[in-house]
């Protein structure tokens, strides 16, 4: 199963990318995507956090990791039992021509292709279209109707595309509805206990939409720099990030790593 | 027939004596000076016979020298005009000038003193050389009066500084200046006209509070200029010997007005980013004249698009951020001149300008964005303790939130808590290095905790590491706290926007 989209998601992108590789991964399901920044390296990461196995289809050489950014991911991709694939020769760099190419192999792997954010013109379009070309499935996920990132993805959702909500809808397209067994609406079970008390402000806080602390602050009727400070303490913890200007609840999941 | 008189010349900020002495002797009719004159003094010949004439006085039809000396100084400028005719007409009267007496000005053709610049510059370099009047012209009297202690002698023309001296009709001493600061700061920016924008606010408060220099990054139209115009409004306001060294640099360029040449308010400059190094440090040909960074002496240099500027003009800028002076060589000599002054630098957050804003999306590649946040790293980035992000405020914050807090009561704060560093360590907490931070910024154990914690998990620099702590220790200041709590540290860590940038 392939899970793409942009490369600079929305951390709603982000976190449904992880979660949907995520499930996926723990219900047998072998995860390929890209190693771009963004939702293909979430897509890897869920899958590797689930324990599962995934492959990264690559636009350069096997020898090549492009953005060097990922190059700790690709190591943990190949150390989980992974898999890096390639059609260029090693040593190949990256290049503009060679990434449709990639993506159209990357369709040929997989016997379906879930887009998760994708702006108009993205590389995932062009992913998902290959994928149909080649007769493979193709489901989207949703997302909010004033971000430029959903627009792909809606767009193939007019078209025909899948609904993905979560992985029980993306198994069903596979023909496999039996084996879900989380709602990502729920937190899922093998998260273990609950974190120890936080601080407050995290109630506050979603793992979707970046609140700034100017913003939290003033809902909340405390000084600026008493919220960004504890906003920091917390996330010293592991328990909130920054996502731009604002920060976001990190999930269980990634709070592990 | 023999005569001298005083007169000085400026290099920068300091003064050089110079002797006008005349010689009227039998011989060949000749007017002859002598003395290492530039262009500049050679044409005061022009003028200086034309005034004397013009001026009911004869001009002796014998030999006239005129030596400056020391003969070895190169003399440039129209200064010398006055001192060389007051000796002349000395000469040929036979009388001598006041002792302890020094001449400065320019003459036009019918004997009236014009304006010449750096007259407060000279005169506080005389009085510290022990002269004891000064004939200045009547345009810049007012900046000679800051001196005190000190005769200053408004000349409006040749012919009344000729009757002064030769005890005729005699021009009154000026009056000492008033040195006394206005009672109330007049108006600057507000931040009560700032809607919103809190981590902006704290920050401008730390910044002011600390010496702290600060990167505003944020969206066109996010009020990073309106936000670095308020700094100036929340420091304290200048001491009068601030106000002087500021007025100084004025007084060299021309820059004072006559009416009331002291101004309490800090400066406040924002060169475009078109500026040339020698128009931001300063230069020209010759003697360096000041540029904007010495403008901004004991204000705030304001860099909007930080990214726009040359980067080579910016790094001109380093060693006199660090030094508080920047002495620039020319052919002429070297000068120095002071340049302490709060850095603000705007910049987009990427080269559209829309990273992280809550309505508009970034059109930047990844890799565009972080070429130009690269762009931006570097020496002069190091030097800047705050960096942080301002957003667009929501339109209906600007409708309905209430002002916010007045710059006279941010001022308050930051005044007790600048006056609690320097009875501390005897300076602001920006200039405090790392052996000095262990001294006089101690971190209680959760506080240091909390900072090797965060620098181990996040790969903090040690550049990154002080600055945090100093911030920190500007954060317990303003609070009036002893020692450093966890909670000043994680406040400091969280203006950390860019950290990846020049970490």
């Amino acid at each position: 199963m392939a899970v793409v989209g942009a490369r600079r998601p929305s951390p709603y992108g982000e976190a449904v990318a992880e979660r949907l590789a995520a499930d996926l991964a723990a219900a047998g399901v072998v995860i390929v995507s890209g190693l771009a920044l963004g939702i293909d390296a979430a897509a890897h990461r869920g899958a590797l956090e689930a324990g599962g196995c995934t492959v990264a289809v690559l636009g350069t050489g096997v020898d090549v990791v492009y953005p060097a950014a990922n190059a700790e991911l690709a190591a943990r991709i190949l150390a989980g039992g992974g898999a890096l694939v390639s059609q260029f020769p090693d040593g190949t760099q990256p290049r503009r021509q060679h990434f449709p190419m990639r993506n159209w192999t990357l369709a040929q792997l997989s016997d379906a292709v879930v887009v998760v954010e994708a702006a108009e013109g993205s590389g995932a379009l062009i992913t998902a279209e290959a994928a149909l070309q080649q007769a493979k499935e193709v489901l989207a996920v949703p997302g909010s109707v004033f971000s430029p990132l959903s627009v792909g993805c809606h767009q193939l959702l007019r078209d025909g595309a899948g609904l993905a909500q979560n992985a029980r809808d993306v198994l069903a397209a596979l023909g496999r509805p039996l084996e879900v067994l989380d709602d990502p609406l729920r937190p899922p079970p093998r998260l273990g206990p609950a974190p120890p008390a936080r601080d407050g402000l995290l109630a506050h806080l979603t793992d979707t939409l970046p609140l700034s602390a100017a913003d939290l602050a003033r809902r909340l009727g405390l000084p600026f720099a008493e919220v960004l400070g504890r906003l920091t303490g917390l996330e010293l913890e592991g328990a909130v990030r920054q996502h731009g200007a604002g920060f976001v609840r990190l999930t269980g999941r990634r709070r592990r790593e | 027939m023999l005569a001298a008189v005083d007169s000085c010349l400026l290099r920068g900020l300091e003064g050089r004596r110079v002797e006008v002495q005349v010689d009227v002797s039998p011989g060949q009719v000749g007017f002859h000076v002598v003395g290492l004159a530039q262009t500049s003094v050679k044409e005061a010949r022009e003028r200086v016979r034309a005034a004397i004439r013009n001026s009911g006085h004869t001009f002796p039809l014998r030999r006239l020298t005129v030596n400056l000396a020391p003969a070895e100084l190169r003399k440039e400028g129209s200064g010398l005009d006055l001192p060389i005719a007051v000796a002349i007409c000395l000469a040929e009267s036979g009388a001598a000038a006041p002792p302890g007496s020094a001449f400065l000005g320019e003459l036009a053709l019918d004997g009236a003193v014009r304006h010449v610049d750096g007259v407060l510059v000279a005169a506080r370099w005389l009085r510290a050389q022990g002269c004891r009047s000064l004939f200045v012209p009547a345009a810049d009297a007012a900046e000679a009066a800051l001196v005190p202690g000190f005769e200053v002698y408004a000349c409006p023309s040749l012919a009344a500084v000729m009757q002064h001296l030769l005890g005729g009709e005699s021009i009154d001493a000026q009056l000492p200046a008033a040195l006394q600061a206005p009672p109330e700061p007049p108006e600057a920016d507000d931040l009560a006209e700032v809607h919103g924008q809190e981590a902006a606010r704290r920050a401008l408060e730390l910044a002011a509070a600390g010496g702290h220099h600060l990167l505003f990054s944020g969206p066109p139209g996010a009020g990073k200029t309106m936000l670095a115009r308020c700094l100036p409004g929340i420091l304290p306001p200048l001491s009068l010997e601030e106000a002087i060294e500021v007025a100084q640099v004025r007084s060299l360029l021309g820059d004072l007005p006559g009416s009331g040449p002291l101004d309490w308010v800090r400066p406040f400059r924002s060169p475009h980013h078109g500026i040339s190094q020698a128009g931001l440090i300063g230069g020209g040909s010759g003697l360096a004249r000041p540029g904007e960074i010495s403008r901004a002496h004991l204000g705030v240099l304001f860099l909007d698009e930080l990214a726009e500027f040359d980067a080579a003009t910016l790094q001109a800028v380093r060693q006199p951020i660090e030094g508080g002076r920047v002495t620039i060589t020319r052919s002429g000599g070297s000068v120095s001149y002071p340049a302490r002054f709060q850095l603000v630098a705007a910049t987009n957050p990427c080269p559209c300008g829309w990273a992280g804003d809550r309505q508009r999306a970034c059109r930047c590649t990844p890799g565009a964005a972080d070429a130009y946040q690269r762009a931006l790293s570097g020496p002069l980035l190091d030097r800047i303790d705050l960096r942080v992000g301002v957003s667009r405020p929501p339109l209906e914050a600007l409708a309905s939130e209430p002002r916010g807090e007045a710059s006279a009561a941010v001022r308050e704060r930051v005044v007790a808590a600048r006056a609690a560093q320097n009875r501390r360590q005897g300076c602001l907490n920006s200039l405090l290095k790392p052996a000095r931070l262990r001294e006089h910024a101690a971190l209680e154990p959760a506080a240091r905790r909390a900072l090797e914690r965060w620098a181990a998990e996040r790969g903090l620099t040690a550049r990154g590491f002080h600055r945090a702590w100093r911030v920190a220790r500007t954060a317990a200041d303003l609070e009036g706290a002893p020692a450093i709590l966890e909670r000043h540290v994680l406040e400091a860590l969280g203006y950390r926007l860019a950290e990846a940038v020049a970490a």
